[in-house]
């Protein structure tokens, strides 16, 4: 691994998909890694806290209804935390679509709230404006 | 290459009659009717096995069959089975899948409910592996609804290949390039392996088509594919699937047969549903809409 960046680009925006469905994970993983993202994934909420404690991301995106550790709590928890991870940006992707579902959301500190099904282009459109756009 | 041994199966004489108890008891078991058409077909794959049990005599091979000593008749049953098949083959069935089945069948469901499609057989796991890169290739709610692919087969060897998930150039001749660069890792002899997430998302099973008991534990089925299979049985047998698949099949659910197959011929109780892409089979439901 080079220790130093490319020189003239900037460094691939990192994205983590937490999601527990296999299909959708890679689902969105292609389209970000096609959009020129670097995509990482988890399972559940619980292997979602391991990995953002363990590396830097941009951007973590995350369904809400899981097993094991769900969306909304994986965000209570990660805003608890150090600053570093804390602040990291949240952008919820889910199937529900109530006002509650929202406000739920927000008060949870997630900063963007999407509902399935969403395209690639709207998700690309989405982690753009919260990662900062692709080289 | 060793000496010619004594149990050289080309020495061992195999007759008419020991042909059609073997053709019987793999009728039995599976479903598959062999006659004497493809006597040279029975007849490798007799002395295939014989050789690997170091059987002398038809008879001792039988006994040790029967007794199903080591696994004899997963051997058996693995040899007889046919698993030549490529990714995207017969694609207007996918095409048919995303532009009608699965609209219709989320007619009645809500975002998150699970969408079961059932490949059986999967032999190598060309199918399911298909089905899922076509959903995520092509069908806009994907990622809205809990999908399961299952894929089953009575060859535990196939199964055993699907799991791996390694392919060569000839299974992947119909895939685009790009999405052999999105769905596969190139490995350094020149073959192919299926993704690891695409591999964790298809459930592969062991299941006869015709056992009864085992197709109980599949049910809420939205779509099989069940394609190029039915040919190899008669019409007994043909049926009894056709009917153990009608089980599994929830109302309104739809089964897609190989392009030579017709459902009319085997059972009456599916419907023909000619759509624009593929001609499918469709168990009735209560508010299915009969067009």
């Amino acid at each position: 691994m080079m220790p130093t960046e490319q020189s003239g680009t900037a460094a691939k925006a990192r994205v983590l998909v937490v999601d527990d469905s296999s299909l959708v994970r890679l689902y969105y993983l292609n389209a970000l890694k096609n959009a020129g993202f670097e995509a990482e994934q988890a399972i559940n909420g619980i292997e979602a806290i391991e990995k953002v404690l363990a590396g830097t991301y941009d951007l973590v995106i995350v369904d809400v209804n899981m097993p094991g550790m769900d969306g909304l709590s994986f965000i209570r928890d990660i805003r608890r935390r150090s600053e570093s991870v804390a602040t990291i940006p949240t952008l919820i992707i889910t199937t529900e679509a109530g006002e509650q579902d929202v406000a739920d959301a927000r008060s949870a500190g997630a900063n963007y709230y999407l509902v399935k099904p969403v395209s690639e282009r709207d998700l690309i459109r989405h982690v753009a404006a919260l990662a900062g756009a692709p080289p | 290459m060793g000496p010619v041994e004594r149990h050289d199966a080309h020495a061992i004489l195999v007759t008419t009659d020991d042909v059609h108890r073997l053709c019987e008891f793999l009728y039995r078991r599976t479903g598959m009717l062999f006659d004497d058409s493809k006597r040279y077909y029975i007849d490798r794959r007799l002395r295939e096995r014989m050789v690997a049990t170091r059987s002398t005599s038809f008879q001792e091979y039988f006994a040790h069959l029967r007794a199903d000593a080591e696994h004899e008749i997963e051997h058996f049953i693995n040899a007889f089975t046919v698993n030549e098949t490529y990714f995207y083959r017969e694609d207007h069935q996918l095409r048919c899948l995303t532009s009608a089945l699965l609209d219709q069948a989320v007619r009645n469901k809500t975002p998150e409910d699970s969408i079961r499609i059932w490949s059986i057989p999967c032999s190598t796991g060309e199918e399911p592996y298909s089905i899922a890169i076509w959903l995520m290739e092509n069908w806009s709610a994907v990622d809205s609804y809990n999908i399961e692919i299952i894929g089953s087969d009575i060859d535990t060897r196939a199964l055993k290949a699907a799991t791996e998930g390694i392919y060569g150039d000839r299974a992947l001749m119909r895939l685009a390039e790009p999405i052999k660069g999105r769905y596969f890792n190139r490995l350094p002899d020149g073959l192919f392996q299926i993704d690891p997430g695409l591999r964790d998302s298809i459930h592969f099973t062991k299941v006869n088509l015709i056992d009864k008991a085992a197709m109980a534990n599949y049910r809420d089925i939205d779509v099989v594919f069940c394609r190029n299979v039915l040919i190899y049985f008669d019409d007994a047998s043909r049926r009894m699937a056709a009917e153990n698949i009608y089980d599994c099949l929830r109302p309104g659910g739809y089964i897609c047969l190989g392009h030579s197959e017709t459902m009319s011929r085997i059972s009456s109780l599916y419907r023909v549903r000619r759509f624009p892409d593929a001609v499918v089979y469709q168990k009735p439901g209560a508010d299915d809409d009969a067009n």
